[in-house]
């Protein structure tokens, strides 16, 4: 059995738990017996807690995945390795970061249409820039025309468009900003032909259920009252996966206790 | 109370309120009588919600007044959202304005998203800088990494009209500017350069097509033309490095999950800083945290996670950097009321 989709992006502002979320997903999967992979998306890996929670890893670096990728349009890695050194090539990669996230994400989309029994987990880059990076190949579609670096770009935007392909999830936490910031992304993902993405509630304490019943300092009663507020607002808060805080200081422990939530994304 | 300059700078991580911060600075500083703009590089923009602007109004400076964000004390400033077609726009006065603007290839780059942000925000940046307009420009940057290539951005263009096109146009000489009876393509791609510019075009021909070449060459040779304009960026790094000229906040804040990345972030940054660099701990709640009696095990574990963060960050903060700014976390969730109480903060810090 295949879980519904075979790429999960998991994104969101900084430091709203992305990594940690897309592990618990990569850890919940393998548990349930599927082929997974979790990827870092050229950002810090976090081979440790991997390791020990038996979650399998594939990560790539923007280079590497450039040097492939040239490597078999040219049919040559040799030429592949002295394209990627020319100053030339540097400078262009240099000044349009964009291009080579977008042979990153290439990369991954290969790989999962080389193995229809795999599924990979990434970590992504915050929200502005997912953006960028999606935006990306419809820019070099129309940038370079005909070819077949176009035709891998149409194969790419195919993948990236379809709904039981590719689930984004955007983290938030339950702050105006947060969580405006994650629906401007879905609005915009939506514009680019991306749908069905995911707002999570992240870190709630207005959340942990046994805290309404505790005698509470001023600041917390003030704190639960406005995140209160905030979620009721929210016209689809019910569809929502909404998290509490965890007071756990360990991050396996953290990982494992997230997995009960995840599971309803899959 | 921190000594305004002509260049504020705001980084740090996703999420830790850069943008709130560097809009509080701005608003502090407005009240003080300083004529301040305020820039985002922030491709997430979230200025726009806390002053009401919209993406119509990218790449202009709009007003914004105490009557905005229903503040009593009177002020008024400009604020900006970056927007590189903008720039480029008014950057460029020479003749192949109009070439550099319809080439489909630059068109495309210098799309909101595109991903020429960064280097077109450090040209924007020095411009608004020479119009000697503002006492102080308050500049909200982009998140981690994309801060580092904001600041690279001078140097990459430099290096990549230094080295990469060396080559090509060792070759056109000056006939180069001068004469164009034939499209510089052609030309070009006729009679051209050395080996090994030759056989890259010759693989991008192979997997692209023609047209995307001719193009590309335009592209770039348009650019070339323009080069001054876009080393003017090299103007600002300098100028950034001068300690009269600016000051520097590295943004963190306590419910930030990782801080190390700050510190990383610093040791990135640190050969374009100089001495006036500031740490500012955002969203503190540790006065509160301390006088709290919790009684329960829920609430005691809920105490001992809060205050580990809050030491977390401060350990950091003591290890890496002399100058500390605290600001208590503020408890409303308005985003303007947010910004217009963070304001008030600023007149008590003391160094």
């Amino acid at each position: 059995m295949n879980p519904n989709k075979r790429l999960y992006v998991v994104t969101g502002k900084g430091g709203v738990g992305k990594t940690l979320i897309s592990l618990a997903l990569a850890k919940y999967l393998k548990d349930q017996g599927h082929k997974v992979l979790h990827n870092s998306y050229d950002q810090e890996a976090h081979d440790r807690v991997c390791s020990d929670l038996e979650i399998p890893t594939w990560n790539s670096t923007l280079e590497e995945s450039a040097t492939i990728y040239i490597a078999r349009k040219l049919g040559s890695e040799t030429v592949a390795r002295w394209v990627m050194k020319t100053p030339f090539f540097i400078g262009l990669f240099n000044m349009i970061p964009g291009l080579g996230y977008m042979i990153y994400l290439g990369h991954i989309i290969d790989r999962l249409r080389n193995d229809p029994s795999l599924t990979i987990v990434v970590d992504s880059p915050s929200s502005g820039h997912l953006l960028t990076t999606f935006e990306v190949p419809s820019n070099f579609r129309e940038i370079f025309g005909s070819g077949i670096l176009v035709q891998d770009i149409n194969k790419m935007e195919q993948c990236l468009s379809s709904t039981s392909f590719l689930k984004t999830l955007i983290v938030c936490l339950p702050h105006q900003l947060s969580l405006s910031e994650g629906k401007e992304l879905s609005d915009k993902l939506e514009d680019r032909n991306i749908k069905g993405s995911e707002l999570l509630i992240n870190d709630s304490l207005s959340l942990i259920p046994e805290l309404q019943k505790e005698d509470l300092p001023p600041f917390l009663v003030e704190k639960i009252k406005n995140e209160k507020q905030l979620l009721q607002n929210l016209p689809s808060i019910d569809e929502m996966i909404k998290i509490p805080h965890f007071s756990s200081l360990d991050e396996k422990k953290l990982i494992l206790s997230l997995q009960s939530y995840i599971k309803g994304l899959v | 109370m921190i000594k305004a300059k002509p260049i504020e700078i705001f980084c740090g991580t996703g999420g830790v309120g850069k943008t709130t911060t560097a809009s509080s600075r701005a608003i502090y500083l407005a009240k003080k009588g300083k004529k301040v703009l305020l820039i985002t590089i922030d491709p997430s923009q979230r200025l726009k919600e806390v002053f009401g602007l919209n993406d119509q109004m990218a790449g202009n400076p709009e007003k914004v007044t105490h009557e905005n964000i229903g503040s009593s004390t009177p002020f008024e400033f400009e604020a900006m959202l970056m927007s590189p077609s903008a720039t480029i726009a008014r950057m460029i006065k020479t003749s192949s304005k109009g070439e550099l603007l319809k080439n489909p290839i630059i068109k495309t780059l210098s799309r909101p998203y595109g991903g020429m942000n960064e280097i077109m925000a450090m040209i924007e940046v020095n411009q608004r800088i020479k119009t000697q307009k503002y006492d102080t420009i308050v500049l909200d940057t982009p998140p981690g990494k994309h801060f580092i290539d904001f600041l690279e951005a001078a140097q990459k263009i430099n290096h990549f009209f230094d080295k990469s096109f060396l080559d090509l146009f060792k070759y056109l000489g000056k006939s180069f500017e001068g004469s164009r009876t034939q499209t510089l393509s052609k030309k070009l791609i006729g009679s051209i350069v050395t080996k090994g510019v030759k056989k890259l075009l010759g693989y991008l021909d192979k997997v692209t097509g023609q047209a995307f070449v001719e193009e590309f060459i335009d592209a770039v040779s348009a650019l070339y033309q323009n080069r001054e304009y876009f080393l003017e960026g090299l103007e600002l790094e300098e100028r950034l490095k001068i300690q009269s000229f600016s000051n520097w906040f590295l943004v963190t804040s306590v419910d930030q999950q990782k801080i190390t990345q700050a510190g990383e972030l610093k040791d990135q940054a640190i050969h374009f800083m100089h001495y006036d660099n500031y740490l500012i701990i955002n969203k503190t709640l540790q006065q509160q945290i301390e006088q709290w009696n919790p009684n329960s095990e829920l609430t005691k574990s809920l105490k001992e996670s809060m205050s580990y963060r809050e030491r977390k960050i401060k350990e950091f903060s003591k290890e890496n950097f002399s100058r500390i700014l605290e600001f208590e976390e503020i408890l409303s969730d308005s985003p303007t009321e947010h910004v217009l109480k963070l304001s008030e903060s600023w007149e008590n810090t003391s160094i």
